[in-house]
């Protein structure tokens, strides 16, 4: 089945559920709203014809400079085993109120990638037990990879000669602004 | 312990949680696992990671796509050569550039030398961890001969970040070739040995056979992939089912066992090496001549002669030395099979020169909720075993 087919076949079996579709670059992208997101993803891992059992990756992007709405979005990798295709849903996410339903009842690998994406980026996981932050310690402020969390380096710890590598310590963030392009 | 009616003793309900990690010497990096233990039993276990955290993914994001690269050598550092062309399929997806065959197996081979090195390091810290010296050493002393040819071609024995967007970045010497030649010649019987040092043993057939056992359901539900998710029975790799960097011109098996434990994982990984061999043996008699890189200038740089007598050559070589090349608005992800399984980035191009967002599927990271599956139920001492197998690296699980 060629990418195209999938994605006509996707349409026809959650028509009403999804916004729209795409091939992105040979791959098959469907765009759907969080809320369908549960229903979305059970229909693809039990239709049989489609058959997406594993879930690849969540990915978590912050479209703030993008000037578009939603600013968030969480894409869900899935591939299927035994047919060998994959497809990528791509659920927009809005500001306030940041939140997407959990598909841990489908997967049992998803809690992890879902607590990447609350401690990444701030979107609440509705319905993961034990949603707390996984990579980043439990007490730090913000969530690092929004795009208006400034990139800037860490103060010196743990060094013999620490007064004379503190003056190498740049106080100005590295943001894109600033990288000449 | 309290004794019943009966007169037999009855056991105490209550648990005891013991802390492992993180600086356990098999733990393989700092990874911490709490574990709830039934006397000997491991009744749930609640892993902590975090502590290797380096910010990989937001740097990437104020940095230009060839300053990427050096960065995900650093990711999982056992695989430098995947990684990178993980990275550079992605890009050069997005560019939409095609490859020279010569780079493609010039990348093909660097990526079946760091499986086997990888698989070599995996075999030698995996024995050692249940109690057999010698193969640590074996599988070291082999681990070295790739380490010094990618000094060869390189200059660099583990971070090579030899394989560039466009291409490589050398061509592949007629010494690297010769050497790349000898160590195949002499990989088969060191591959034996280590079998007849582990395979039949049966102190290793006891620590490992029916341990850490895993159905392929659960192996594909819990997203294990690489090895993990072969020995389990699923016929899973990337290499076969979406051939990337002419893989589809070799021939080559994909192992797969059916009983999940850590024997058919290690039965995996030695049947890998074997196959890379097979699939290096054949890289080296077909090697196409002509370019090694992209002949686009607008993403590699010009070759150094014509600087001197072209203007043209000088002015892309500055661009793309001083500005760096555009990569067009879009988003991409290219899976490629890394030894531990799907290794692929994700990045958002915002259309400059910079990528707008980098995100790694790293297959670590993804088997640790099933690595912790496999250890519940298993005796304390085979916690051990369970974690060796899976070949965790937390280079990328922390990123």
């Amino acid at each position: 089945m060629t990418n195209q087919d999938l994605i006509e076949k996707i349409q026809s079996a959650l028509g009403d559920q999804i916004q729209k579709t795409e091939l992105s670059l040979g791959d098959a992208v469907v765009f759907l709203e969080p809320k369908n997101l549960p229903q979305v993803a059970q229909t693809l891992k039990e239709d049989a014809d489609l058959a997406f059992d594993y879930l690849s990756d969540i990915r978590g992007v912050d479209y703030l400079e993008w000037d578009r709405d939603p600013r968030f979005e969480a894409v869900y990798e899935l591939h299927s085993i035994d047919h060998n295709h994959s497809v990528r849903l791509r659920v927009g996410i809005d500001e306030d109120e940041a939140s997407v339903p959990t598909i841990s009842h489908l997967w049992k690998a998803a809690p992890y990638p879902e607590r990447e994406l609350y401690d990444m980026f701030g979107i609440h996981i509705e319905g993961l037990e034990n949603l707390k932050r996984i990579i980043m310690p439990e007490d730090w402020d913000g969530h690092p990879l929004r795009k208006d969390y400034p990139l800037i380096t860490e103060e010196v710890a743990f060094s013999f000669n620490r007064d004379f590598k503190k003056e190498l310590v740049k106080d100005k963030p590295e943001t894109r602004e600033n990288i000449w392009l | 312990m309290a004794v019943s009616e009966q007169g037999l003793l009855e056991r105490n309900k209550e648990t005891m949680t013991l802390n492992m990690g993180p600086q356990h010497p098999s733990t393989h990096g700092v990874f911490r696992v709490i574990l709830e233990m039934d006397g000997e039993l491991v009744n749930t276990s609640e892993p902590e990671i975090g502590y290797l955290h380096t910010g990989i993914e937001k740097t990437s994001e104020a940095k230009r796509y060839s300053h990427v690269i050096p960065m995900t050598d650093r990711l999982d550092y056992l695989n430098p050569p995947g990684n990178n062309l993980a990275f550079c399929l992605t890009t050069e997806k997005l560019l939409e550039i095609d490859i020279p065959k010569r780079a493609q197996y010039i990348r093909v081979m660097m990526c079946e030398l760091a499986r086997i090195g990888s698989h070599l390091l995996w075999l030698g810290t995996h024995a050692l961890d249940i109690g057999a010296m010698t193969v640590f050493l074996y599988a070291w002393r082999e681990r070295e001969m790739i380490l010094d040819l990618n000094e060869l071609i390189s200059g660099v024995r583990m971070m090579t970040s030899f394989i560039r967007v466009g291409g490589v970045a050398q061509d592949a010497q007629p010494e690297w070739l010769k050497g790349v030649r000898d160590f195949v010649d002499y990989l088969p019987d060191k591959v034996d040995e280590y079998e007849r040092l582990l395979t039949n043993n049966p102190i290793w057939m006891d620590r490992t056979q029916g341990v850490g056992v895993i159905s392929r359901e659960e192996a594909i539900n819990y997203s294990l992939s690489g090895p993990c998710l072969r020995a389990s029975g699923a016929n899973w790799d990337f290499r076969k089912k979406r051939p990337y960097s002419s893989y589809e011109e070799f021939r080559f098996d994909i192992p797969v066992y059916r009983n999940g434990d850590v024997f058919d994982r290690y039965k995996v990984r030695i049947d890998e090496i074997r196959q890379s061999r097979e699939i290096i043996v054949q890289a080296l008699k077909n090697l196409p001549e002509g370019p090694y890189k992209a002949e686009d200038s607008k993403v590699s740089l010009p070759p150094r002669e014509t600087l001197k007598t072209s203007m043209e050559a000088l002015i892309h070589h500055f661009k793309l030395s001083a500005e760096g090349f555009k990569v067009p608005r879009g988003e991409a992800y290219v899976p490629v099979e890394g030894p531990r399984g799907e290794v692929g980035f994700y990045i958002v191009s915002d259309g400059s020169v910079i990528p707008y967002r980098v995100k790694l599927r790293a297959p670590s990271y993804m088997a640790i909720p099933g690595m912790c599956k496999m250890m519940e139920g298993c005796f304390i001492a085979d916690v051990v075993a369970v974690i060796g197998s899976v070949d965790i690296v937390m280079g990328e699980v922390d990123r």
